[in-house]
């Protein structure tokens, strides 16, 4: 028993590193299996992190001390605060990264720390003994892991199948060989499982695309970034990196003509393809046969990274055959003479329902395994990291006999992701939003700190140098706030007034106040925008936060009426068959849950509610 | 509430009918054994026709009543399960016994709502259909009848649905600006963004307008008479209520107590109240008769004000005048057959109020009251109203709504800038769940609960 793991982590990607980081962190010995010690939190499709609702993740993951925050910090190669011109709610930062440098990073980060050991090997069959996991075996004789936790992120890998065209290959990503015998494992347990699918754009050679012609004749415009970057982390104190550009262009009458007459060929129309794919995130295929009343759309070229010769071709995601995506791209205006590295390509790949999950993101089946990351049924970067914390930290704390850590929906989208994924289940590929943000006020980057660094320290993750700094900023914005208070100002109609009472008003901003030196503020180098943002909106926007935090009590007052863990749906009288079987498959712990799983009607809650009301009859014999 | 409340599992049964004799009497059995007990019931061994109106009779150990039964079987029916309906003749007794004989049966005695709490949650109607079945069992008059049947038939649900999938649109189109910032499109125009927000707000407002109405309706009305001593107020009364219900004398400070009646005027239900004329008194029970008569004014929804015309308006004619202006009122001027000293024109103290002039004592002009007295309380022409809201719980809601939406609307061009999308749609997303509240579609347990205890047995 010795010779055990505390906690195996499978796949080395952007769930699975953080998972890893986490246990280890916490105290557990940490095996962290991958294929490859190449491909550590890789980027497949877009080389960039954050967005709306993504850059909201990247911070709360920060806060709680999680990696991916520094890591782009560190590796971004331009950086753009999405909704500048919007509230302080949805200002989201988003950052091209240098793909090659973020992954040795994490992996350096990731060496450094002692409790962590790197097993190469392609995991095979999940062991378990009366529904308890006991370890994992690696595929071709490479032996047997044991380990009490085990925490499976192996992404697009289960029975990937790629397409480009008519032609398909067995594969988990370009160029890397599936995961059978282990999405095999994992249904003989009688998990509900699905399929989806995404892509990828083609690659282009950067040595091959005239910039700057593009530019001086007008297809291109230039996008540079901000110029005073926004960090992901807490801990940042400026951005190191120079600045790269990034081009936006639009497809043309050419494109649109090619992909309607080759439209049969592609996988995506012609039945090849059966999972789902992201609405949100079309191929080219779907963007043109699906709207076609649109006249063009955009395209973003973007650098892999300082060093790289590959350009992403954001936008033109396509699984069309090799030779038309090559025409497509010439026909694209500026680039004639682009020579195309890689194809664009779609990948299929099994996912297991996450409605199969608890909180802690452990299966409900099996005890101590833990899933996260694209095998819920999710896409993109960040959402995955987010689950891998989450899971890294409970597969620890489950070890250690401590509960599980949740986080609830007026937290932080952390707990709504996770929400979500466990009450609806997946249709498509999951993606954050910050509609999907009912506290969307309280949620904000500039407050994930205040919101989760505390959770972080008492549960053990954060150390003591974000801790201080978390402590310091807090007494800035206390004082911060005491100096806006007893500033006074003159209006411009000769009236005295507090900068704080001033700040009340919409047209007065208090970057306009700092700059113009008629306040003094402590701010923190590099954190000057946020410091500045919380206390701005605290102030200015005082009476729709109170009313949110109001709201959120009364829900939790309302909603968060436990339902116990055993519950019998099926004994509660007056429940249609359908709903009795959401809510078993689910397995709601709260009312408010219950009322958001789909095909669950509020009267149906409310006949539960009247039900646990009273002390629950004696099962029948 | 009784622990078999939520249970849909098992078959009820109630007198779905008002208490006390009438012709007919009518039965209802829901549930999933409603067709076999009423084949038990029946004697029949052959299955009931559905919805086919069978004669048979009621058998137990004798012949009991002749009745008509029809099966609706389930989900087609009033409750979504098999429902049995027996119409038999009139009497308690007989009714009692029947029910008796299906309780042995195996049915069980509905509480009050249930039936209609069990088409609520199989989905056959929604919560302000629901309430409306209430109202229309509840209802004494004719309009009140209407108006429960319009909210029956589903007209509130549409208007409100028609407001709401305009806020849902706003909201879509707002909250896409917001999440796909990037993506070159443009979703809101600013200048359209005011002018649907005041479409929406008309809307909403104009629902709300009605609803004072339809409270009205719902809840009948009291209207107080009041007015110096002598002027004619019990003779007013009187006449409304169509009866000698108020001593009549030359002396003036006859009446003392608050007299009430409920009267049916075109079909709106109303509570008058005479009172005992205003004046300083030393008889301490007129004087409490005149405590009373203001007291009964301040929680009027509406007041006749009487006046003498035949003699000149004296300092407690105006004080009554002034204070207090209901804003329902009207001016009543009686005595005309004595003479008309004075012109409703020439006195300010009026305040611009509808005036009658009339004699009680003749009948001239008595015509007039009624039509005046609609038009002053604002209902005078009822049928045309397309859709009425008139239950508290909605007109709480709408009112709620309007305040986030008026919220939403100003912050879109506040003059010192507008305030951010995301706090603009806080208000929005409020004021569309107070719309859901209104059908039931997400109310919290608490407020179903409240709506369905009201219910009577079996409707
Ligand atoms: C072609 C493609 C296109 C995409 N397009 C988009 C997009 O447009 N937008 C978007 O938001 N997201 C997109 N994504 C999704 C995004 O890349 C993923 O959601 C995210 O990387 C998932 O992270 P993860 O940690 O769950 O898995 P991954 O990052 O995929 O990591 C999986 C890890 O598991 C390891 N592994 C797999 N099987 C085994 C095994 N049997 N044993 C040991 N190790 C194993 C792999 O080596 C790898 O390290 C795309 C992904 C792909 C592949
Ligand atoms: N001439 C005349 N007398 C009236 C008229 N209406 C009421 N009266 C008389 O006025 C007196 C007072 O009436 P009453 O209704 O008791 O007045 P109250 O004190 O206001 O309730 C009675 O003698 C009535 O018969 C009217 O229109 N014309
Ligand atoms: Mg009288």
């Amino acid at each position: 028993m010795s010779d055990d793991f505390d906690v195996i982590v499978i796949g080395a990607g952007h769930a699975g590193c953080e998972a890893a980081w986490a246990a280890a962190r916490l105290g557990s010995r940490v095996a962290l299996c991958s294929l490859s010690r190449d491909t550590v939190a890789h980027m497949p499709c877009n080389p960039a992190v954050g967005g709306t609702a993504k850059g909201h993740l990247v911070r709360e993951i920060d806060a709680l001390g999680g990696l991916m925050g520094e890591a782009i910090d560190a590796t971004g190669i331009q950086f753009k605060l999405l909704n500048r011109s919007r509230g302080p709610a949805v200002w989201s930062p988003r950052a091209q990264a240098d793909k090659r440098e973020y992954g040795r990073w994490v992996r350096a980060r990731l060496e450094t720390e002692p409790n962590i050991t790197w097993i190469c090997g392609k995991a095979g069959r999940i062991v378990i003994e009366s529904d308890r996991i006991r370890g994992i075996e690696l595929e071709e004789g490479g032996g047997f892991i044991p380990g009490r936790a085990l925490v499976i992120t192996t992404g697009t890998f289960l029975n990937g199948l790629i397409h480009i065209g008519p032609e398909t290959q067995p594969a988990g990503r370009a160029g890397e060989p599936p995961s059978r015998d282990l999405a095999e494992s994992l249904k003989s347990f009688g998990f509900r499982w699905g399929r989806l699918k995404t892509g990828t754009p083609p690659r282009l050679l950067r040595e091959s695309i005239d910039f700057d012609g593009g530019v001086s004749r007008g297809t291109f415009v230039e996008e540079r970034g901000d110029a005073e970057p926004v960090p992901f982390s807490f801990l940042t104190d400026a951005i190191a990196r120079e600045p790269t550009s990034c081009y936006l262009l639009y497809t043309n009458e050419a494109v649109r003509d090619l992909v309607r007459a080759h439209v049969g060929e592609s996988p995506l129309f012609n039945g090849q393809i059966k999972g789902i794919g992201p609405r949100y995130c079309p191929s080219l295929e779907d963007k043109i046969v699906r709207f076609p009343d649109r006249e063009r759309h955009q395209v973003y070229l973007e650098p892999e990274g300082v060093e790289s010769r590959e350009i992403y071709v954001n936008g033109c995601s396509m699984s069309l055959p090799r030779a038309v995506q090559e025409s497509i791209i010439r026909a694209l205006p500026g680039l004639a003479d682009a020579v195309v590295l890689r194809p664009g390509y779609a990948v299929e790949y099994d996912f297991i329902q996450p409605t199969e999950l608890r909180r802690s993101l452990e299966t409900k089946r099996i005890a101590g395994l833990f899933l996260a990351g694209q095998i819920n049924g999710t896409s993109g970067y960040e959402e995955a990291a987010g689950q891998g914390l989450m899971a890294g930290i409970n597969a620890a704390r489950l070890v250690r006999g401590e509960p599980a850590l949740g986080l609830g929906r007026d937290q932080a989208y952390l707990g709504i992701l996770i929400d979500e994924l466990i009450t609806k289940g997946c249709l498509e590929p999951y993606r954050m939003f910050t509609s999907r943000a009912e506290h969307r006020l309280l949620l904000r980057i500039d407050n994930a700190d205040l919101r989760l660094t505390p959770i972080g320290r008492s549960i053990g993750l954060v150390d003591d140098t974000r801790w201080s700094r978390f402590e310091a900023r807090q007494a800035r914005f206390a004082r911060n706030r005491e100096a806006l208070q007893s500033t006074a100002l003159r209006t411009p109609c000769g009236n005295r007034a507090s900068a704080l009472e001033w700040l009340r008003r919409p047209e007065v901003k208090l970057a306009d106040l700092y700059r113009d030196g008629q306040i003094a503020l402590e701010v923190q180098a590099g954190q000057e925008g946020l410091d500045l943002a919380s206390l701005e909106t605290t102030i200015k926007y005082e009476g729709y936060l109170r009313r949110q935090v109001a709201t959120v009590e009364r829900l939790r007052r309302e909603e968060g009426r436990r339902i116990p863990e055993a519950f019998a749906f099926a004994t509660v009288p007056g429940l249609s068959r359908e709903v009795i079987q959401r809510l078993s498959e689910v397995r709601p712990d709260t009312l408010g849950q219950a009322l958001r799983i789909p095909g669950v009607t509020p009267a149906a809650v409310a006949v539960i509610g009247a039900y646990l009301g009273r002390p629950m009859r004696p099962a029948a014999s | 509430m009784p622990s078999t409340f939520f249970s849909s599992s098992d078959t009820i049964v109630a007198i779905a009918t008002p208490p006390g004799r009438g012709a007919l009497g009518v039965i209802r059995l829901s549930g999933p054994d409603a067709h076999r007990i009423a084949g038990t019931l029946l004697g029949r061994s052959t299955p009931l026709e559905p919805r086919r109106a069978t004669f048979a009779r009621i058998r137990r150990s004798r012949s009991i009543d002749q009745v008509v039964a029809t099966f609706f079987p389930g989900p087609a029916s009033y409750t979504g399960q098999d429902l049995v309906e027996l119409g038999a003749h009139g009497s308690p007794i007989v009714l009692r016994q029947i029910i008796d004989a299906a309780v042995a049966a195996g049915a069980r005695l509905a509480e009050p709502g249930e039936f209609t709490l069990r088409a609520f949650l199989n989905g056959k109607i929604d919560l302000v259909q629901a309430e409306a079945v209430a109202d229309l069992i509840d209802s004494v008059t004719p309009l009140q009848a209407r108006a429960a049947f319009d909210q029956l038939e589903g007209t509130l649900t549409d208007a409100i649905s028609a407001i709401d999938a305009r806020l849902f649109d706003v909201i879509a189109r707002l909250e896409a600006s917001l999440d796909f910032p990037d993506e070159g499109y443009h979703f809101v125009d600013p200048g359209d963004l005011v002018r649907e927000l005041d479409r929406i707000l008309a809307d909403t407002r104009a629902l709300l307008r009605r609803a004072e109405t339809g409270r009205l309706i719902r809840e009948g009305l009291q209207v107080v008479i009041v007015g110096k001593p002598n002027v004619g107020k019990s003779t007013l009364f009187n006449t409304l209520a169509g009866a000698a219900r108020a001593i009549v004398t030359a002396q003036p400070g006859t009446t003392r107590d608050l007299l009430t009646e409920t009267i049916d005027l075109d079909g709106l239900k109303m509570t008058l109240v005479d009172t005992a004329g205003i004046r300083e008194t030393h008889n301490e029970v007129e004087r409490e008769g005149v405590l009373r008569a203001r007291r009964a004014q301040d929680v009027a929804d509406a007041r006749i004000l009487v006046l003498d015309g035949s003699e000149p308006l004296d300092a407690e004619d105006v004080a009554i005048l002034l204070n207090d202006q209901n804003s329902r009122d009207l001016c009543v001027v009686n005595k005309v057959d004595v003479g008309s000293a004075w012109r409703a024109a020439d006195v300010p103290a009026l305040l611009g109020r509808p005036v009658v002039m009339m004699s009680l004592r003749t009948g001239e002009g008595v015509d007039a009251l009624k039509p005046a007295l609609l038009q002053a309380l604002g209902v005078e022409a009822p049928e045309r109203d397309p859709v009425r809201v008139t239950n508290a719980r909605h007109i709480g809601l709408l009112t709620d709504c309007i305040e986030s939406l008026a919220r939403a609307r100003a912050a879109v061009d506040m003059s010192g800038g507008a305030i951010p999308e995301e706090f603009v749609l806080d208000d929005l997303h409020d004021a569309r769940e107070k719309l859901e509240q209104v059908r039931g579609r997400r109310a919290p347990d608490a407020v179903l609960q409240e709506i369905f205890s009201r219910f009577c047995i079996g409707k």
